[in-house]
């Protein structure tokens, strides 16, 4: 759970990635051994062959001079030998297959469960491409380049030591001019690559910054077109693509240089090798059959050193796609609920153990991180009496913001010591120009993030002594960017309560007057949403977010802009049906149009992060305070 | 393919040469196993070192042709295949810009991105290999049953069993293996989908404690994706042990075969070596064959998604009749008159079930402004996007200055008409080049006079570096409220004759939006101002407010006017300022 701190990061980060693989691979392990020994009958069967035939060449002498009786035998002995290297090929590959997508299946769900459970300080501070890329990209290098990487390499070292091997026992100096030769090829190779590398990187810089360009442009083709910018757009492509043209013909031709080059250096090898082997053959060193099988052999022979030049460059990708996802998987979670924490129902809480709470605050809390000790304890103990010990208690709704403190970044405090206390049932309005901070004080009530100094009560209960999931379920919440999930209608409905019947969820729909055009779409109900709900609207996004709350009627409701994409009328009809579901329910309202807020039995102001203000719209207004300010805004005539 | 062909008829000697070269050297390969042959049969028969060097030596000269040539035939197939590419990408881009918005909003913007920039290089690859090897592989592999043939036709018969044999294994995996792979591909979106909607609604599920149940969902995603790829995966792990059967069968046939007539004195021990080489030859160039057809194969998919859009046809434009835009042009410098004349206009989207607008009727005056309002959905955007001839209505007539918008140049068109779009969206580069989008030739002063008018001064002066501040790409380092000012200023700078605002002053507070209606209304010359939004307090102090409800207009009057006779009107009003106006 804890990161390393003190120790060299680096170091411990490569060991950390070869426990991780390690312990990713472990329950493949016999399969793993099983492929490995496969592999190594499969190459030494394939290595056995060219000598077979080349014996049977030898039989092959002259006119009248064939030995019929010896070479139908040591046929159909090669014949047996293909057939079990075949198999054993295939059982191999199997196998390999088996353990490459069961281990990223593995790692990818292990990864997927992990990130539920991190805090969103974690998450929101990383681009969800960039997560995704890690769980679906780094994954598939990593089993792809270290698995199959692994039984290349394995099978590549076996042949090459293999083949020299059965090289050595036909002849000593023809096998020395192969194997001083050949690694030859391997050297040119490397050069070619070390000298295209800068032309590749060129070339995908350009490459990158054209796809940039397009992208950018052809989102905006619109606006493009509307202030008439075809030409110099398609004049600035031209410039790109012409530069692209250019570097990728270099890239292109050098780097299919290697091929080639390593092809003619195989030549070489080939022709040194006949060179030699029939000189010796005249001598009477070696036979005709067994040149064969050097020429054979010959042939072969660069081909594993090829393939694992390749290999360890892979090894390389997959070991670093291996250290992230490592680094992703030690990032800590969310502290974890307390164990005593306890659960707080739409009925009422129940099973909060006063005893426990109360010495959890002491020096044993193990979860508590740092800092947050001090304030937690005093608040808690103020707190005590309220909650009467082992009785399930009525959840009323009531909130209670004790002097908490926040901030994302150290750096910046955003919220000082503030104190609020909202009764059960009451509904407070947020208001403020944008970016003044309500989506902070939302992931604050969630805990999304926690407070950094001070306490949220629900219920007079310090909310980190509750379990998360039960006081996100009291919690009903309509942000301002929906969220639609690619599922039907129905689905997207019942999300927060998938026991629901058809009745009821339709009975949500029309409370929140997403019935009628729910009904239109193609399916109705059973109509399929898009990635990201694309085919509806941001206004019928928003009415099928309201339905969601309208089906699971939380105790306490956090409206934010939850209508700002719905036309006025409709605002002012799903309203009605908001102040029905209100009623004696705890909502916080976040609203730009304070026309909307004005009966609220409390309002808070925020500003640049901060609840700057606090009271009912006429004690705000007679305080001539920055609320006033923004009331007589809206207001000002032309 | 016929939009390749035609870029490819500029490389046509490179697109001739590089096979050419290929075949050349694939010739040269195809003598190494005689030469062989002749070392066993002659050189070492004879015991003449001599000839056995002199072979050895015609070996590498054949390698250093083959070399030779390779180069030749590398350079050639990459100037060629870039060439080409390249000129489609750009045949590609230039038609886009031409396209009209209709097709753009079919298309979506990640088709047409995709298309410019994976299938591009996908096309690329394609022809590289096709003019480098698609020629070469069948030309080796029967080049070496030829050779077999004039060593031995009885022999070289084993050769015409096994390449079909051979063949359907290795295309026979192939054809069964591509859609497999398909649906491979389809599971892992799956599995991607699943990750980034998790990521993406983060907050929603954890709001309603759904993690088990998306963990859940994920591992089923994962299970099917595992299970589709163990299952092709241990298909296509069939074809190199069955290739390696097929081939060593075949040697041994050939061996017995060769031993046979060996013992008849027809060939020679040599020549059954080389019988045996070419053998191995074949199976080589067979696997790059199959490889490369599954690589042209998709080239040839995203060749054809390229030209499918490349041959769509451009906007209509009418640019040929010079008299509409003359007229044009002259009205507008005439004095007052009908800046904006809706007809009984009438649009439908294509594939979209009702009409967006119906039997739209109204005139806007030189120098008026107008309101437009009505609910989501109601056809505001539509029938300002009809104006500057966005989308072409399906029915009835729109007129500006008088000339029917369908039948004038577009460009021209556009120049009189300035509109600042719901998305504000700007682009990477300076503050400066953003405004002077709307108009190259802005003098400084007209740029600032632009950005004064928007209200946009603060912002301006907000940032160190003034106008040259970097604008981020998507303009992400500006608030919504920033980016909206900019943007009108952007279209102000073009000082056209008739300025849409679409929605777009919506993140701007109500003392800003106040600001900008009154300088809008201090512009000399005043031009014809449409203001879209859903708030009644933007347009209650326009010449004309335009009422929309579910494409149709219900109603067209100054806001006093609306608010005794438009019922929806007066609804949308009370909706936004009941409770503000005091009850």
């Amino acid at each position: 759970m804890r990161r390393n701190k003190g120790k060299n990061p680096a170091a411990a980060g490569s060991r950390g990635t070869w426990g991780y693989i390690a312990r990713a691979i472990k329950p493949y392990a016999p399969q793993i051994i099983a492929s490995i020994m496969l592999s190594a009958v499969t190459v030494g069967l394939t290595l056995y062959i060219p000598i077979k035939i080349g014996e049977v060449i030898d039989k092959i002498v002259g006119k009248n001079n064939v030995d019929f009786e010896s070479i139908m035998p040591m046929l159909g002995t090669i014949l047996v030998m293909a057939a079990a290297a075949g198999v054993a090929q295939w059982v191999a590959g199997a196998l390999n297959n088996r353990v490459t997508y069961g281990v990223v299946r593995d790692i990818r769900c292990c990864a997927h469960s992990h990130i539920q459970t991190l805090p969103l300080s974690y998450l929101d501070r990383r681009p969800a491409g960039e997560l995704v890329s890690r769980l679906i990209t780094d994954a598939d290098k990593f089993s792809d380049g270290l698995l199959l990487g692994f039984t290349q390499l394995f099978t590549g070292v076996l042949t090459i030591i293999g083949t020299l091997i059965f090289m050595l026992t036909i002849n000593v100096w023809i096998t020395l001019v192969v194997a001083l030769l050949t690694p030859m090829s391997i050297f040119v190779a490397r050069f070619i690559a070390g000298r295209t590398y800068s032309l590749f990187r060129r070339q995908s810089e350009t490459r990158g910054e054209l796809t940039s360009y397009i992208d950018e442009m052809i989102g905006g083709m619109k606006t493009v077109r509307a202030f008439g910018r075809e030409g110099k757009t398609n004049e600035k492509f031209d410039a790109i693509n012409d530069r692209l043209k250019t570097v990728s013909v270099s890239a292109i031709f050098f780097s299919s240089l290697t091929n080639p080059t390593t092809r003619f250096l195989n030549a070489v090898v080939y022709a040194a090798v006949a060179l030699a082997g029939a000189l010796t053959s005249i001598g009477g060193g070696i036979s005709v059959g067994m040149l064969t099988s050097f020429l054979a052999y010959a042939n072969q022979y660069s081909k594993p050193f090829n393939e694992i030049s390749g290999v360890v460059t892979e090894l390389g990708a997959s070991l670093a796609s291996a250290s992230r996802l490592f680094e992703l998987m030690e990032v800590a979670p969310e502290t974890p609920d307390r164990e005593d924490a306890a659960e707080l129902t739409a009925d009422g809480m129940s099973g909060i153990n006063i005893n426990g709470k109360s010495a959890n605050h002491g020096k044993a809390n193990k979860n508590d991180t740092t800092g947050k000790d001090g304030i937690t304890g005093k608040a808690a103990t103020a707190a005590a009496p309220t909650a009467p010990a082992n009785l399930p208690k009525k959840a009323s709704g009531e909130v209670a913001f004790e002097h908490i403190a926040f901030s994302y970044t150290p750096e910046r405090p955003l919220i000082r010591d503030v104190n609020v206390h909202v009764a059960a049932g009451q509904h407070v309005a947020i208001v403020g120009p944008t970016g003044c901070g309500k989506t902070t004080l939302i992931n604050l009530l969630l805990r999304f993030y926690d407070v950094t100094g001070g306490a949220i009560k629900v219920d007079g209960t310090d909310i980190r002594d509750l379990t998360r999931a039960s006081l996100r379920r009291s919690y009903g919440m309509v942000l301002q960017d929906t969220w639609i999930k690619t599922a039907t209608v129905r689905e997207n409905i019942k999300l927060g309560h998938p026991s629901a019947t058809d009745e009821e969820m339709i009975a949500a729909a029309r409370a929140a007057h997403a019935d009628g055009f729910i009904r239109r779409l193609p399916r109705g109900y059973d109509t399929l949403l898009g990635e990201g709900g694309e085919s509806l609207s941001q206004g019928q996004r928003q009415l099928l977010s309201i339905s969601r709350i309208m089906l699971s009627l939380p105790p306490i409701l956090i409206l934010d802009e939850a209508t700002s994409s719905i036309d006025t009328r409709t605002e002012a009809r799903i309203n009605r049906a908001f102040t029905e579901m209100m009623a004696g329910r705890t909502a916080f309202v976040v609203a730009h149009r304070l026309g909307t807020v004005k009966n609220s039995e409390l309002i808070l102001v925020m500003k640049d992060g901060d609840i700057i203000e606090q009271g009912t719209h006429d004690s705000l207004l007679a305080k001539g305070g920055f609320y006033k300010h923004l009331w007589e805004s809206q207001f000002e005539v032309v | 393919m016929r939009q390749v062909f035609h870029y490819m008829r500029s490389y046509l000697k490179e697109s001739i040469l590089g096979p050419l070269f290929k075949l050349l050297e694939a010739t040269f390969e195809l003598f190494v196993p005689l030469v062989v042959a002749n070392i066993v049969d002659v050189g070492i028969k004879n015991g003449d070192r001599g000839y056995i060097a002199r072979m050895a030596g015609l070996m590498v000269l054949l390698g250093v042709i083959g070399l030779t040539c390779t180069i030749a035939a590398q350079y050639f197939a990459a100037k060629a295949s870039v060439g080409c590419t390249s000129g489609l990408r750009r045949a590609l881009f230039e038609r886009i810009t031409k396209l009209d918005y209709t097709t753009l909003d079919e298309l979506g913007t990640s088709t047409m991105v995709t298309r410019l920039t994976s299938d591009m290089n996908q096309v690329e690859t394609g022809l590289n290999l096709t003019l480098r090897l698609l020629l070469r592989s069948p030309f080796v592999v029967f080049g070496a049953m030829v050779m077999a043939f004039t060593i031995d036709a009885h022999a070289a018969a084993v050769f015409a069993v096994t390449i079909p044999a051979l063949a359907l294994v290795v295309f026979g995996i192939m054809l069964v293996s591509i859609p497999l792979y398909k649906k491979v591909q389809q599971s892992l979106d799956r599995v991607m989908l699943s990750a980034r909607e998790n990521l993406l609604g983060v907050r929603v599920l954890r709001a309603f404690g759904r993690e088990k149940d998306e963990i859940r969902e994920f591992e089923e995603r994962g299970d099917v994706l595992a299970a589709a790829q163990r299952f092709v995966g241990n298909i296509s792990a069939l074809l190199n042990p069955l290739t390696f059967v097929i081939i060593n069968a075949a040697a041994v046939v050939l061996v017995w075969v060769g031993a046979v007539r060996v013992d008849s004195g027809i060939i020679e021990t040599g020549e059954v070596i080389a019988l045996y080489n070419y053998m191995s030859q074949i199976l080589v160039e067979l696997v790059k064959l199959a490889n490369l057809i599954i690589n042209v194969t998709r080239s040839v998919a995203s060749a054809n998604r390229i030209e499918a859009i490349i041959e769509l046809p451009p906007e209509k434009n009418a640019a040929s009749s010079a008299d509409a835009e003359n007229a044009a042009t002259e009205k507008t410098a005439s004095t007052p008159e009908i800046a904006v004349e809706f007809d009984h206009v009438s649009l439908r989207y294509k594939n979209g079930g009702g009409d967006a607008l119906s039997d739209i009727t109204f005139r806007a005056m030189r120098g008026e402004t107008v309101g437009v309002i009505g609910g989501t959905g109601s056809g505001k955007s539509s029938l300002v996007n009809l104006i500057p001839a966005f989308y072409t209505a399906t029915g009835g007539e729109v007129r500006v200055f008088g000339e029917n918008v369908s039948e004038c140049d577009r460009e021209k068109l556009r120049r009189h008409v300035a509109v600042v779009a719901q998305g504000a969206e700007l682009y990477s580069g300076t503050i400066r080049e953003n405004i002077a989008w709307g108009n190259a030739d802005a003098t400084e002063k007209e740029i600032e006079d632009a950005v004064r008018t928007a209200q946009a001064a603060d912002v301006i002066a907000s940032k160190t570096h003034g106008l040259d501040e970097r604008v981020e790409r998507g303009g992400v380092n500006f608030s919504g409220g920033q980016r909206q000012r900019l943007t009108i200023a952007r279209a102000l700078v073009r000082h056209a004759d008739i300025l849409i605002l679409d929605d777009s002053a919506s993140a701007l507070d109500f003392a800003t939006d106040a600001a900008l209606r009154a300088s809008l209304a201090a512009l000399d010359p005043k031009p014809t101002v449409f203001i879209v939004s859903q708030r009644t307090s933007s347009i209650m102090h326009a010449d004309k407010i335009i009422v929309l409800e579910d494409g149709e207009c219900v109603g067209i009057g100054t806001h006093a006017e609306l608010l005794s006779s438009c019922a929806v009107y007066r609804e949308i009003h009370e909706s936004q300022h009941k409770e503000a106006s005091g009850e």
